[in-house]
């Protein structure tokens, strides 16, 4: 267990101090403040698109250009990049040592191939949860700091839901954790590639084109796809909205939960049995 | 000859009565009306909209003559464009700006009531009717119908109670002609949603129902309860 400890600390050093680690950091936070600066000059003009049509015959009292909307937004828009800069980190942490040449010095150690690997994976989740926690830190709390706090407006194709300010804490925190688990499976898929190609480069263009290519399938709204996007983890990984619905799909989100978490057994499961048999190398 | 001359001047004489008996019904809500200067009460709201899901909301309302308004509330609610809270005792108040007549008898909330039509003069206001439903036995307005050219037909209940005799209601149910609210495809936030729950608000009436108590009744109140933030 030391041992592992002591590998996992190194793994959990390594990612840290890599300099493409920080990409992803600067990426969300540029895109918070500039978004958080967008809306706080033009955030009524925007918000008039969605309330334009209501305020006929309605007038809405109340701040609705708040923390909480601006948050919701910024996961919203960032959710979508966020793959993109876990991939980055993770889908080099196997690959990357390879193709430099470090990996077979670093199996050299006592420690057996599986725990390598695992706190090679753990790192990337360390990552991918410093990240998310960053993007919590900056689209929550500064939001609310800079627009205050009041109700959330939540729209979706049904209606128009207005949810209490009082009422959201748990949902902000249930929408992280499913976030979490989704950008996980992300993580774990570029782990896996990392595992399975040897080129630096390749697994995290292979993550992306996997995730885009789900998510288009997962948009359209046609029979032929309709079978299978059950089936994609991007169909899932949108799950943290359904937080915001009134009542709370439950038994939606637990399968949703289910199903991202048996991705992550799955692809881990299969990055340890193929990291085993693998010869390598260089 | 003779018996069309008589129907007419029959004709004249009822509408100029059922006109006088129209504009001594408003002048008697006018009487009650003026007694209260101003007034802030609790506030329950329940909304019941189209399109939009909302839970019930306390707040406080506040009302200065001659038509101030406010409800303020902790969070976000939705409130006719038009108030009619606030637009009614303006409207009957000017009482040579419109004509006034009752166009028949109706029993509302189990009272004998006058229906009262109230057409502007000028036709560039922004009214085109008012429709009063007037007790015969007190001043009080149980049901009103203002149609404007923007915004539709706002329908509103009044129920009351304890306030009755300054002409405040416990209870108040609006009635809006809501436009059909669609969701822009791109900002609705379920994407995964399919096809199958999209049709959105099929109900076109909103209603606000707004539940008074603890009236307090000509306290002054200071205009800046009406533009503070």
């Amino acid at each position: 267990m030391k041992e592992f400890i002591a590998i996992l600390k190194n793994e959990l050093v390594k990612t840290i101090k890599r300099p493409r680690s920080f990409i992803g950091f600067g990426v969300v936070a540029f895109i918070c403040l500039i978004l958080q600066a967008a809306f706080y000059n033009d955030g009524r003009e925007i918000l008039s698109l969605v309330t334009g049509q209501l305020e006929n015959s309605l007038s809405i009292e109340g701040n609705i250009l708040n923390g909480n909307l601006v948050c919701f937004v910024l996961l919203q828009t960032l959710i979508i990049q966020m793959p993109l800069l876990v991939a980055l980190v993770t889908g080099d942490l196997v690959s990357g040592e390879v193709a430099n040449g470090t990996m077979r010095f670093l199996l050299t150690r006592p420690a057996s191939r599986t725990k390598i690997l695992v706190a090679k994976w753990l790192a990337g989740m360390f990552y991918t949860l410093l990240l998310l926690i960053f993007l919590g830190v900056l689209a929550l709390f500064l939001s609310r700091a800079l627009f205050g706090v009041n109700d959330l407006i939540y729209v979706n194709s049904e209606a128009l839901t207005v949810l209490k300010a009082n009422d959201l804490n748990w949902r902000f925190a249930g929408a992280f954790v499913i976030a979490f688990l989704s950008l996980s499976v992300v993580a774990t898929l570029a782990h896996f590639l990392s595992t399975v190609l040897d080129n630096s480069i390749t697994p995290i263009v292979s993550t992306m084109a996997i995730v885009i290519i789900f998510t288009i399938i997962g948009m359209f709204d046609m029979p032929s796809f309709n079978v299978i996007q059950p089936f994609l983890f991007t169909t899932h990984m949108i799950s943290w909205k359904d937080m915001f619905e009134d009542p709370i799909p439950k038994q939606e989100i637990i399968k949703s939960c289910i199903i991202l978490f048996a991705h992550i057994v799955l692809l881990l499961g299969s990055a340890v049995y193929i990291f085993n048999r693998k010869d390598i190398n260089s | 000859m003779k018996r069309i001359t008589t129907i007419l001047i029959a004709i004249i004489l009822s509408t100029s009565l059922y006109a006088q008996e129209a504009n001594d019904l408003i002048s008697a809500v006018n009487k009650k009306f003026a007694s209260v200067n101003d007034y802030k009460a609790r506030v329950l709201m329940k909304f019941a909209l189209p399109g939009i899901k909302i839970n019930t909301l306390g707040g406080k309302v506040y009302y200065k003559k001659p038509n101030k308004l406010r409800i303020r509330a902790k969070g976000i609610f939705f409130v006719p464009r038009d108030n009619p809270m606030k637009d009614i005792p303006k409207l009957l108040a000017n009482t040579s700006s419109f004509t006034a007549i009752i166009t028949g008898y109706e029993t509302v909330q189990g009272k004998k009531c006058a229906v009262v039509n109230v057409i502007p003069l000028d036709p560039n206001l922004e009214l085109i009717i008012g429709k009063f439903w007037i007790s015969t036995k007190e001043p009080l307005i149980y049901l009103s119908e203002i149609t404007t050219k923007e915004n539709g037909t706002i329908r509103t209940q009044n129920f009351y109670g304890q306030y009755a005799k300054l002409g405040l209601p416990d209870k108040i149910l609006i009635q809006i002609e809501m436009k059909k609210f669609k969701v822009p495809k791109m900002l609705a936030m379920d994407v995964k949603k399919t096809s199958k729950k999209k049709e959105v608000a099929s109900k076109k009436t909103g209603e606000i129902y707004l539940l008074m108590s603890d009236y307090k009744v000509n306290t002054k109140l200071p205009n800046s309860v009406f533009t503070e933030k």
